[in-house]
């Protein structure tokens, strides 16, 4: 079933097009990676999609509802959460708090923390494996411990899309074995997920299938292997060979 | 200590047992001082100016915790001791009505406050906040039918009597009644604001001020909280700008929407600690005295820069207010 609907969707800034006539489909419970080089607009995107930036042109549809131009607490609020490329943490809350914020305004809001909340926000956090840093103040945490608070906190909202913007990025080798075992983990609690993975290091683990842009468009989009094998992919990638220059 | 606590308070503030022990020992000061002082007139009115200032640094501490720096709130006070002072002395209604109007006129203020700076962050609300003060004090100043204008208002009526059955109190009887009245409306709205940043409201208020992008990701609307929080403050602003009214009985435009009653609150809830409920209350019960009590006979043309040392000493050196760094350190 669908979940996710891009309709020609275009974003410019001040005439200049960071994204230019997406089309793009995600089904429910999906894993796909976007990916493309450095300013092809990966984030862009996810901004479009999370409500923090309005499209240009073209429309957005969350499970047949037409999302396009909504603010972000109400996108979130609908069910789409997401996380950041530099994770944004309230820095001199705890870090059960955190996730509490996610827990409370997510899906409604209660005046009160309810017991059942608390209990689901360290749930979480054993989900993401800080659950002893409970009452660390989210500003001490390292980089890691943040991109998974980031995590757990998007989880607290309930959604049934989230969007995660280069989770892996900076991580070593044993990290992003952690983090796939994590994003699998996401997957079983029937989350679908939409992956933005500049260094492919977890798309080409994890995903079911890539999109892949560069200079805004679409260049391809399939199972990984063959968009991995895509020469407009391997362009955008590794640059033109001396061999190819003369094909073009 | 279960004053107004939250089931909620363990996980959202550190330091809640000393919050308790400043509390009470504040509390049973303040009820004892009368008896303290044998009723020194003075001393009384010093100390029921202080509460009437805590309660500003109260309500300004509202909007300061969702992370915005007001200049503004001298509008608020104005307002509201105009509208008390216009409607008792003119209209002749009580002031147990007017000094809620007086709240409600000044929470219309932060509407139109919120449409014309709001949507401004940082030292940009703060100067657009500023200049917003301007509007009302231009208005009442030229308003003569209604407001005499620059000439200001005198005899406004005093604070109201209370009576229950055969019990009753005139608050304007005495220093000591007055000093009461305030004690109260102080401790009410100490009472609120409690309760407003240990419930998930203050959750909200804390996640924007922190970072605004990610509290609007996890579903919190950002400008409405911060709406919410910028009219509780205009309201309480204004109750405390008509109970100045009746308390003084004699209000003029420079006066009240002057730049002290903008700064005021604002450095007392600096100073005490922006993100803390007791702090800016307790620096306006200990700044007020000490400037009156000690500065003002040393240097009576300048005490004020008083106010000016104590703020800059706490952005220097206890960014967190010294309430705020008192409890770290406890």
């Amino acid at each position: 079933m669908t979940i996710l609907q891009l309709q020609k969707v275009s974003k410019t800034f001040n005439g200049i097009y960071a994204l230019r006539n997406i089309n793009f489909t995600m089904n429910e419970g999906e894993i796909v990676g976007l990916v493309g080089p450095n300013g092809a607009g990966k984030t862009t995107l996810f901004n479009l999609i999370s409500g923090q930036l309005k499209p240009s042109s073209g429309k957005i549809l969350f499970e047949d509802k037409d999302i396009t131009g909504l603010k972000p607490h109400t996108v979130c609020k609908l069910g789409i959460s997401r996380t950041f490329q530099s994770s944004r943490p309230f820095p001199e809350m705890s870090t059960l708090q955190n996730v509490l914020a996610g827990q409370v305004f997510g899906k409604g809001f209660s005046l009160h923390t309810r017991p059942e909340d608390e209990q689901a926000a360290r749930e979480l956090l054993d989900v993401v494996g800080i659950a002893h840093k409970g009452e660390t103040l989210a500003g001490d945490l390292t980089l890691s411990e943040q991109r998974r608070l980031d995590l757990a906190r998007a989880l607290a909202t309930r959604p049934k899309l989230l969007l995660l913007d280069e989770v892996a990025a900076g991580f070593s080798p044993v990290l992003v074995k952690q983090a796939i075992k994590l994003i699998n983990r996401v997957r079983e609690r029937g989350v679908t997920l939409l992956i933005v993975d500049h260094f492919l290091n977890l798309s080409l683990k994890v995903a079911d299938r890539l999109l892949a842009i560069d200079h805004g468009e679409k260049i391809a989009e399939g199972s990984p292997n063959t968009v991995m094998r895509n020469r407009d992919v391997l362009h955008a990638y590794l640059g033109l060979r001396h061999q190819d220059e003369k094909d073009y | 200590m279960s004053f107004f606590a939250s089931k909620n308070t363990k996980f959202r503030t550190k330091g809640l047992k000393f919050d308790s022990v400043g509390l009470v020992t504040g509390l049973v000061l303040l009820i004892m001082l009368p008896a303290l002082v044998q009723s020194n007139n003075y001393i009384l009115q010093v100390f029921t100016h202080a509460l009437l200032l805590a309660s500003l640094a109260l309500a300004w501490n509202i909007l300061g915790v969702s992370g915005s720096i007001s200049l503004g709130h001298a509008a608020f006070f104005g307002a509201g001791a105009y509208c008390s002072a216009v409607l008792s002395l003119e209209y002749g209604l009580s002031c147990w009505l007017t000094i809620p109007l007086a709240g409600l006129l000044a929470t219309g203020l932060g509407l139109i406050m919120d449409l014309i700076c709001l949507r401004l962050r940082g030292a940009y609300f703060a100067l657009a906040t500023l200049a917003f003060v301007e509007i009302p004090r231009v208005i009442t100043d030229n308003w003569d039918e209604l407001t005499h204008g620059s000439l200001g208002l005198v005899g406004v009526p005093g604070l109201p009597s209370l009576s229950l059955g055969t019990w009753s109190v005139d608050f304007s009887s005495s220093i000591t009644a007055s000093y009461y009245f305030v004690f109260a409306y102080s401790l009410v709205l100490l009472g609120l604001v409690r309760f407003l940043f240990n419930s998930n409201l203050g959750l909200a208020f804390q996640a924007i001020r922190e970072e605004e992008i990610a509290a609007e990701a996890v579903g919190i609307p950002a400008n409405r909280y911060r709406l919410l929080a910028l009219l509780l403050s205009a309201y309480f602003t204004g109750v405390s700008g008509a109970c100045y009214a009746h308390l003084v009985r004699y209000i003029e435009p420079g006066l009240v929407y002057g730049l002290h009653f903008s700064a005021i609150p604002m450095i007392f809830a600096i100073c005490g600690g922006r993100f803390t409920i007791l702090g800016p209350a307790m620096a306006a019960l200990i700044i007020y005295p000490l400037d009156q009590f000690v500065f003002h006979p040393l240097l009576p043309a300048g005490h004020e820069f008083l106010y000016g040392v104590v703020l800059i000493v706490t952005v220097l050196f206890l960014p967190a207010g010294f309430w705020g760094s008192l409890r770290k350190v406890s």
